[in-house]
């Protein structure tokens, strides 16, 4: 399985490792600031609001909100050249106070009916046996 | 917001270019030295008296100012900078420069972006590593500036209604000024319909809403407004300048709302002020949405504004008048900035169609009429100048 995946893979650091080991579990994970409670995104030690070091990994509801989206269809890059259109959209995630602003993939549905303010919930797909990735369908 | 310090203090004495291509067949260090030449020779002073440079890039593409200081046996560099901010960072480079200058670190600085950014590019394919935070973006496939730019589009259609017609009427109107520049590499006029019927690349937008890519180099030198008014042209002046991008509101907004208050209170003026404005142009509705946030026409408007043709060469305020990224050549915005010295300077663009004094016929001459300020923009409204004359 794991050779035929021809997409690229995320190359998980210290800041994203936990969110990856928690996307394997099929658990959408976002951090929140120990200390004034604030969500934050893309994954990063430091509290961008109080600058506190201390944070807890969170589990979210995976329900959020379409915020914009594009839809690449000149695409030539090995694998997504035959997915090719899909949509990439920003998803905000319920309960982060806006906050948490995933980039992700919505599938499930035609991109002609993606709409901005659509409500989605994430799906997991195993991509090979060390990374599975976060995407949304429609709520 | 204050005045900058550094009003009228520094100014671009010197503008130079190769031709714009597809694929140069020459190398890079070769295109900028061409275009170093052309802007020294433009200033009226010798290429050993630059004593600064300063280039910028995305993806590396170009040459290093050291390799051009050993290719031009320049005497004496006091300052150089590599930077590899991008299409953003455009006005910002020129900036860099006027700061250079009024510090007294440098004299007469060289401002440069080159590249084979069609032939090469080609030759170099797309493979990258998810690292850093592309690790979010990239397995998504987020591969083009299309995609990373083009939610900006999206979400302004959905708050204000913009169309794909819109857009269209942006297109169609900066091939209508490429026509009269003799160095655009995109000539033949389009209309509405061809851009409806070009296809997608990435949803909100089709082949005719893309810069191009291109082969060649530009060149230009700043130095103090003192010297600059002994040299071969009369000055155009650097007003103010701001580079660097934060947080927006939403979206639908660029950090041209975030830099636009600092860069007209730092020249003292009012948008209503600006006669031409080049404004980075790498997808149609990116253009428009830095059109409202430098204040050209109210927020949400944009639409109707380019529908009404109010971004032509004798409209409210006339934008992108070389036809710009989308038709006249990417060089990631420095050619915007070619573009509002030559229409700031008194004999006018040397490049358009009219043989002798500029007419004002727009089958003919690009010139817009009697500018005194203009605005140049970088990716994102990432930097932004005011020059006048």
């Amino acid at each position: 399985m794991a050779t035929e995946y021809a997409k690229i893979l995320p190359v998980p650091d210290p800041d994203s490792r936990a969110f990856w080991d928690a996307c394997k579990q099929h658990q959408l994970k976002a951090q929140r600031c120990s200390k004034c409670g604030r969500f934050r995104w893309p994954p990063n030690s430091v509290c961008p609001g109080c600058f506190s070091w201390d944070f807890e990994w969170v589990q979210l509801s995976g329900r959020g909100v379409v915020e914009s989206f594009v839809v690449p269809h000149d695409v030539r890059a090995p694998g997504f050249k035959d997915e090719a259109p899909y949509v990439v959209a920003h998803i905000v995630m319920d309960g982060t106070d806006g906050n948490v602003r995933i980039t992700s993939n919505v599938i499930g549905c035609n991109w002609e009916d993606v709409r901005v303010g659509m409500p989605v919930e994430v799906t997991f797909e195993d991509a090979t046996e060390d990374i599975t990735l976060h995407k949304f369908k429609p709520a | 917001m204050p005045e900058q310090p550094i009003k009228d203090k520094t100014a671009i004495a010197g503008i130079g270019w190769t031709a714009f291509s597809r694929d140069s067949g020459r190398t890079v260090i070769d295109l900028t030295c061409e275009a170093t030449l052309k802007a020294a020779d433009d200033a009226g002073i010798s290429p050993h008296d630059i004593d600064g440079m300063v280039t910028y890039f995305h993806e590396r593409d170009t040459i290093t100012p050291r390799e051009l200081t050993h290719a031009l046996q320049i005497p004496e560099i006091n300052y150089s900078l590599f930077n590899n901010m991008g299409g953003g960072w455009s006005s910002a480079a020129v900036l860099t420069a006027s700061l250079l200058v009024h510090g007294g670190i440098c004299k007469n600085v060289l401002v440069f972006r080159s590249a084979n950014g069609r032939s090469a590019r080609i030759a170099r394919g797309t493979e990258r590593r998810a690292t850093g935070n592309a690790q979010y973006l990239l397995p998504y496939g987020i591969l083009h500036a299309a995609a990373t730019f083009g939610y900006r589009a999206t979400a302004h259609m959905a708050k204000y209604g913009t169309t794909t017609i819109d857009m269209a009427h942006l297109a169609v109107t900066q091939r209508k000024h490429a026509t009269l520049n003799k160095k655009a590499q995109m000539r033949t006029p389009i209309t509405v319909e061809d851009h409806q019927n070009s296809r997608w690349i990435v949803y909100p937008y089709r082949l005719l809403d893309c810069c191009l890519q291109t082969d060649g180099a530009v060149a230009l030198i700043v130095t103090s407004a003192e010297r600059a008014r002994d040299m071969r042209h009369p000055p155009v002046y650097i007003m103010s300048g701001v580079g660097g991008e934060a947080a927006t509101r939403g979206s639908w907004e660029t950090n041209a709302a975030n830099a636009a208050p600092h860069l007209y209170g730092g020249a003292g003026i009012t948008p209503k002020d600006v006669d031409v404005a080049e404004i980075y142009d790498p997808f149609t509705l990116q253009a428009m949405i830095h059109m409202e946030d430098y204040g050209f026409v109210p927020k949400g408007e944009v639409g109707g504004w380019v529908r009404e043709g109010k971004n032509g060469l004798d409209g409210e305020t006339p934008i992108n008048t070389h036809g710009g990224l989308l038709s006249e050549a990417y060089f990631q915005g420095l050619n915007h900035v070619i573009e509002a010295v030559q229409q700031l300077r008194p004999e006018g663009v040397v490049d358009d169609l009219c043989e002798g004094p500029h007419t004002y016929d727009r089958t003919k001459c690009r010139q817009v009429r009697d500018p005194k300020i203009a605005l140049t923009c970088g990716e994102d409204g990432g930097s932004s100048l005011l020059l006048r004359n």
